[in-house]
Parts: structure tokens; C-alpha cells; sequence
């Protein structure tokens, strides 16, 4: 198998319930650069993280990480290879009874048996990189959305992961936090040389950072390209996304009957 | 790292509270080890009926607690109730050997005991050995039965 | 349209078998979560307990336990005397107020104690653990634990169930402690129930492993079920703030359903023969 592929996806097949999330979906992610997946709300891109992560499993089809398939490893294993990756949440996930440096040093302390002091040490470095080295005390609930992302995020490279997964990290950002997070995703990305997912559906600002695109759409892959060439991509239903136009092949409507009959005849029914 | 030494002591001493209360309910309100503390030697009685005399009803000499009843069983071969009680050691070779038991019951409703009643014998009593004077405790019912059988010869 | 209107005629005339078909769903889905919660403790409650963990559940002890003794200390407080002063009028009738210890004590070991306190429980633990496991899933914490390579069991799970198995049995002597304290001080100090007969009537009457030994297991029982269900409601719930609300619901109704009826079955099997 192709050495530069970190994350290699298969004809991925999942569903919840009664409803096909996933039917047949292909991508690759190239070692040392940032891939962005991005598609419509409810396309199931958080899904799709879940699945590379191994929290869920697919119906059909093969994760692999680094050559390993990830559904079949045993759970000692995962738990191992889980350390190797950071997931970057969208609500940041910090845990609410610990301090934002005992947050930081949380997989250190899970995984490593390092001294104290060597732990401060890396815990310090970690939050310098967020800027927020100031802000070791202080506790989520006193911290604002962009400071608990930041700090989610240095918890995320605190064991020098090779693989990160960023789920959503601009939604509900105001626009210096997203500058930010921008500035600190590719940058971390390019100072520890670390291979990155980013999932989300704010299209200038991933566009602005990614190597690679994937768009998926009803369970596939609808197009993928580099930002300069997605662009310029002539698909109606990848310019609509990419342009954000509010009608278009992805309809503006959710299915319903026929808008004039469903009033003049719908109302005994329903 | 304050915050969490005051913690620790507060579980201490919610863990420590727990047992206490648990030694209080042992003493204090099941009467655990009350009255007939350490080395008791062992005096058996046949009853005829014991009524409602359970183990670890007490026993006494002129109302003072001296021991409990630790075992009942029905004697094969008289098939009456044989009582095992264990009395402190303090009195062993102090109760005449003449002495007699009886089944009490403290007060219309309470608990029913045995009262052990001294005799004059220069003989006395040691470990294991049987009162041979004993009194059955009084039931009710038959008491009744009694009194009205009485009513109807007269 | 009027393909529309049979289908739905078609519907309609199959009901029987659409609700034979919800019954079987639903007790498949009953089974299906009693399968998962039992998995559930099980996964949770094995494993070697580390220095992290004793300290972890020395924590949760005092969320759990010792925020739950004030609560628990008052309401014995009052069962107590309330329990000393009924009984009296009820004993004084028959001349047997020297029975007020008795009655106070034993009421308290087999039954209130254990109930009372693991009905309190429930409501003060129980729907905490709930609302706080719930907003931990919600917040995606137990999921980025996962991520991080630390089973949510092990470290958020297991350290809440211990903390509850062995808090709830010492709130339980606690309450019976402070009851028997409440009966005394409403019989004796105030109704003037001599002091004597109060305490020895109740030595006489109370069992040490008859009465306090089962009425710790029943409390320990409850403790098991209590906080099992709290712990897994939270784990189990929809992780939206509706989601949250309901588990912390469905865990103070099935507490206390399973209190009671668990209450009388435990009965029934320890003082059955006796009352």
C-alpha cells in the first residue's frame, strides 16, 4: 500500500436507523497535509471522524490508519492507536472538573510516566503555541468558545499526535477567533508536521487552509480537488456549495407534496 | 490541591461516622455485648413450655441481669424445651445447687425472660450442669381456660 | 392523491397487527436495554482499581455521600420523632409506652431507614449523577475521552457506582442513628417515657444481625439499584438539554419503583416467617 496515505477510506457503507448515512464512500488522506471534508449540515461529517476514530462501525467497508483497519483491531490495540490521534471536538469536550492546565495534561499523565516537572514543561509549551499559558487556571466554565477550542486544541497535540481530527472548529465563531483558529490549525499543522482532517462547512476559511477537498454529499463522495481547482469546478451541485446560493440542485425545500393541493387538500388529514 | 485535602478529610470523617453509628446501633440499641460481658460459664433447664422465650432473652437473679438464654431446643427425650444460658463467671460456684428457673414476663405485654431464684443447697452449680426446679411460663390462654373451668365447678 | 387516500385505508385496517407489531418492539427494546445496562455494570464495575481510581471515587464520595448527609440527617431527624410521638399516643392506649423504643427502633432499621434513605437518595444523588453523566455525553467529554485512549467506564463510571454502593448504607445508619436519637428526645425528654424501659426495651427487642444486618442489606441493594440506574440513565440518554431533562425524570420514577417494590420482596424473604 501507498506509503503517503495516512488515513485510507474504502467503500464505506454506515446507517442509523432506517436512514443510509454512507453508501460506498472513497477518500484518502495524504500523510503531512491538511484534507477538508466539507458538505452540507447533516451529511454526516462528524460521522465520518467517529468512524476513522473507531467509535463506530461501519456496515460495510475498511478504515485503515497507518495500514492498520481500525474496525478490526482488538481493543487494547485501538486504545493504543487512539493515542496517535487527536480529536479536536466541536464544543471543545474539555472536562468540566478539571483545570484548563489539568486538561492539558490529562493524555500525559493516561499514557506517560513522566516527572512532574517534565509534565509542566510540555503542558506550558502546549498552551504557549494556543497563547493561553496565561489562562492555566482558570476553569472551562470561565473560559469563552475560541479560548475553549484553543485549549482543546492544545490538549489534542499534547502527545505529538500524528494524525489530528478537527470536528467543526469554526462553527459559531465570532471572526477573530475563526482568524485564529486559522492561523493556529495551519501552523501547528506545518510546525509539527502532523497530517489533519478538518471537517466543516465554513467554505472560505477551510478553502483557505486545505491541501485537499472532498465534498460529500447523499453518502459520497460528490467532488474532490485542491481548493484552486474545486473553484473553478463546472458540477452545479459543487458550485451551489461552494457559492453558498440558497436554491439549486440541493433543493431549498425538504420534500413535501405538491405545495398547492397539500393546502387545499391536506387539511382533513393531517 | 487545598480544595481536595478538605475533601478527603470530609469522606474521612463521613466514612468514620458511618462506623460509629454502626457500633452505636450494636450497643446501644441492640444491646450487643451489654450486661453479660466476657467469660460466662454455661447452665442448661428443661422447661414444659417456654412460652415466648427466644435466645438472647436475658436472665436474672432478683431482676439483675446476669446472663442470656444462647440456645433452645426441644429435649428428645422428655420432649420439653431445653434451655442453654450463659451466666456470667463471676457467679459459677455461687448458685446452690437447689435453685430454681422460671419463665417471667416483664410487665402485661413486654419481653419474657428467665428468672433464676436461689435455694439453700450447700451443693452448687458448675459449668454445664441442669436446674432441675423449673417453672413453665405462663400463658394466657391457658390461665383463662383455667379460671373459667374453675367458675363452672363451683 | 387517491393512491395517497388507499394506502392509508390499508393502514388503518391493519391496526391489530401494528399494535401486536409495538408490543413486540417494545419488549424487544426493553430486552435489549436491560442487556446493555447489565453489560454496562459489569464492563464498569471489573477492573483493578488504581491510585487514580481511589482517588477518583474518594471524589465522587463526597458528592455523592457527604452532600447527600445533611438532607439525609434532617428527614431522620423528624421520621423519628414523628414516629415516637404516633406510637405513643397509639401504646399509651394499651399501657404499653415502655414499648416506644422498641417500636421507634425496629420501624426504623427494617423499613424507614433504608427506604426513606435510598428515596432521598435518589432524589439528591440519583438525579445528579444523572444530569451530570447526561452533560458530560452531551458535551461530548466521554466521547473525546474515548478519543484520548481512556475508557469513560473506568474513570467517570465506575468511581460514581462504587461511590454510591458505599455511601447509601452509611447514610442509612446515619438516618436510623439520628431516628432512634429523634424517638428518644420526643419519648423520653418531652412525653416522659421512662428513660430505662425506652433503651432497654429496645435491646431486647432489636436483633443485631436480624434487624440492623438486614436492614443494611436492603440498603445495600438499594444502593446497587439506585445508582445503578442513575448512572446509566445519564450514560444512556439523549444528549440533547430535553434528552438530559427526561433521564433525570425517568431516574427518580424507576428509583423509586424499584425501591418499593424491591422493598417488599427483600421483606417478604427476611421477616416473612417471623411477622
Amino acid at each position: 500500500m501507498d506509503d503517503s496515505l495516512l488515513v485510507d477510506v474504502e467503500g464505506l457503507h454506515f446507517s442509523r436507523g432506517e436512514k443510509e448515512i454512507f453508501r460506498g464512500l472513497d477518500l484518502q488522506v495524504p500523510r503531512g497535509k491538511i484534507t477538508a471534508i466539507m458538505g452540507p449540515s447533516g451529511t454526516g461529517k462528524t460521522t465520518l471522524l467517529k468512524l476513522i476514530g473507531g467509535q463506530l462501525y461501519p456496515d460495510a467497508g475498511r478504515v485503515r490508519i497507518a495500514g492498520q483497519d481500525v474496525h478490526r483491531l482488538p481493543r487494547r490495540t485501538l486504545f493504543r492507536l487512539r493515542r496517535r490521534m487527536g480529536m479536536l471536538f466541536q464544543s471543545g469536550a474539555l472536562f468540566s472538573d478539571l483545570s484548563v492546565y489539568e486538561n492539558v495534561a490529562f493524555p500525559l499523565r493516561v499514557h506517560t510516566d513522566l516527572p512532574e516537572a517534565m509534565i509542566r514543561d510540555i503542558v506550558l509549551m502546549k498552551l504557549e503555541a494556543v497563547g493561553l499559558r496565561g489562562a492555566r487556571a482558570l476553569m472551562p466554565s470561565e473560559l469563552s468558545g475560541g479560548m475553549l477550542r484553543r485549549v482543546a486544541l492544545a490538549r489534542a497535540i499534547a502527545l505529538d499526535p500524528e494524525l489530528i481530527l478537527y470536528d467543526e472548529p469554526f462553527v459559531g465563531q465570532d471572526p477573530i477567533s475563526m482568524g485564529v483558529l486559522v492561523q493556529l490549525i495551519k501552523t501547528v499543522n506545518q510546525a509539527l508536521g502532523l497530517t489533519a482532517v478538518v471537517v466543516s462547512h465554513d467554505i472560505k476559511e477551510t478553502l483557505s487552509i486545505a491541501d485537499y477537498v472532498y465534498v460529500i454529499s447523499d453518502g459520497q463522495v460528490m467532488a474532490h480537488g485542491t481548493p484552486a481547482t474545486l473553484n473553478v469546478d463546472q458540477d452545479d451541485r459543487v458550485r451551489q456549495f461552494i457559492h453558498g446560493e440558497p436554491d439549486g440542485p440541493v433543493p431549498f425545500h425538504y420534500p413535501a407534496p405538491d405545495y398547492f393541493t397539500d393546502i387545499m387538500t391536506g387539511r382533513a388529514s393531517s | 490541591m487545598k480544595r481536595s485535602k478538605m475533601m478527603e478529610f470530609g469522606v474521612g470523617l463521613f466514612m468514620l461516622a458511618g462506623i460509629l453509628g454502626l457500633v452505636f446501633l450494636g450497643l446501644r440499641v441492640s444491646g450487643l455485648g451489654s450486661g453479660v460481658g466476657g467469660d460466662t460459664f454455661t447452665l442448661n433447664a428443661n422447661f414444659a413450655n417456654i412460652g415466648g422465650l427466644k435466645v438472647r432473652s436475658k436472665v436474672t437473679v432478683s431482676g439483675v441481669e446476669v446472663g442470656q438464654v444462647t440456645g433452645i431446643e426441644l429435649d428428645p427425650k422428655w420432649y420439653d424445651a431445653r434451655v442453654t444460658m450463659a451466666i456470667d463467671s463471676k457467679l459459677e460456684g455461687q448458685l446452690p445447687r437447689d435453685s430454681t428457673a422460671a419463665i417471667l414476663t416483664a410487665g402485661l405485654l413486654g419481653e419474657q425472660y428467665v428468672g433464676l431464684s436461689l435455694g439453700g443447697a450447700p451443693d452448687t452449680l458448675k459449668d454445664g450442669d441442669t436446674i432441675r426446679d423449673t417453672q413453665q411460663a405462663l400463658v394466657l390462654e391457658e390461665l383463662i381456660q383455667q379460671f373459667v373451668s374453675n367458675m363452672v365447678k363451683n | 392523491m387517491s393512491h395517497e387516500h388507499a394506502r392509508r385505508r390499508g393502514a388503518s385496517r391493519r391496526q391489530p397487527v401494528r399494535q401486536i407489531m409495538a408490543l413486540g418492539r417494545g419488549t424487544l427494546d426493553m430486552i435489549d436495554a436491560l442487556g446493555r445496562a447489565g453489560l454496562f455494570l459489569m464492563l464498569s464495575c471489573l477492573g483493578i482499581p488504581s491510585r487514580e481510581g481511589i482517588r477518583l471515587w474518594l471524589r465522587q464520595m463526597h458528592f455523592v455521600g457527604v452532600m447527600s448527609l445533611a438532607i439525609v440527617l434532617v428527614s431522620g431527624l423528624f421520621i423519628g420523632m414523628v414516629l415516637a410521638l404516633q406510637g405513643y399516643t397509639i401504646l399509651v392506649d394499651f399501657g404499653a409506652e415502655d414499648a416506644l423504643g422498641q417500636m421507634v427502633a425496629l420501624s426504623l432499621l427494617r423499613e424507614l431507614a433504608p427506604v426513606v434513605s435510598a428515596l432521598l437518595f435518589a432524589g439528591r444523588a440519583g438525579s445528579a449523577l444523572t444530569a451530570e453523566i447526561g452533560l458530560m455525553k452531551a458535551t461530548e467529554q466521554l466521547t473525546s475521552m474515548e478519543m484520548i485512549g481512556v475508557d469513560p467506564l473506568r474513570r467517570v463510571i465506575a468511581p460514581r457506582l462504587w461511590a454510591g454502593f458505599v455511601s447509601l448504607p452509611l447514610l442509612t445508619i446515619g438516618f436510623s442513628v439520628v431516628g432512634i436519637w429523634g424517638g428518644y428526645l420526643v419519648g423520653v425528654e418531652w412525653l416522659g417515657v421512662f428513660e430505662g424501659s425506652y433503651w432497654s426495651n429496645m435491646q431486647g427487642s432489636v436483633g443485631f444481625v436480624a434487624d440492623i444486618g438486614n436492614g443494611l442489606i436492603k440498603s445495600l441493594v438499594f444502593a446497587m439499584v439506585v445508582t445503578w440506574i442513575a448512572v446509566f440513565q445519564g450514560y444512556d440518554l439523549i444528549p440533547t438539554s430535553e434528552g438530559i431533562s427526561r433521564a433525570t425524570t425517568r431516574t427518580v420514577v424507576y428509583s423509586s419503583l424499584a425501591i418499593l417494590g424491591l422493598d417488599f420482596v427483600l421483606t417478604a424473604m427476611m421477616f416473612g416467617e417471623i411477622g
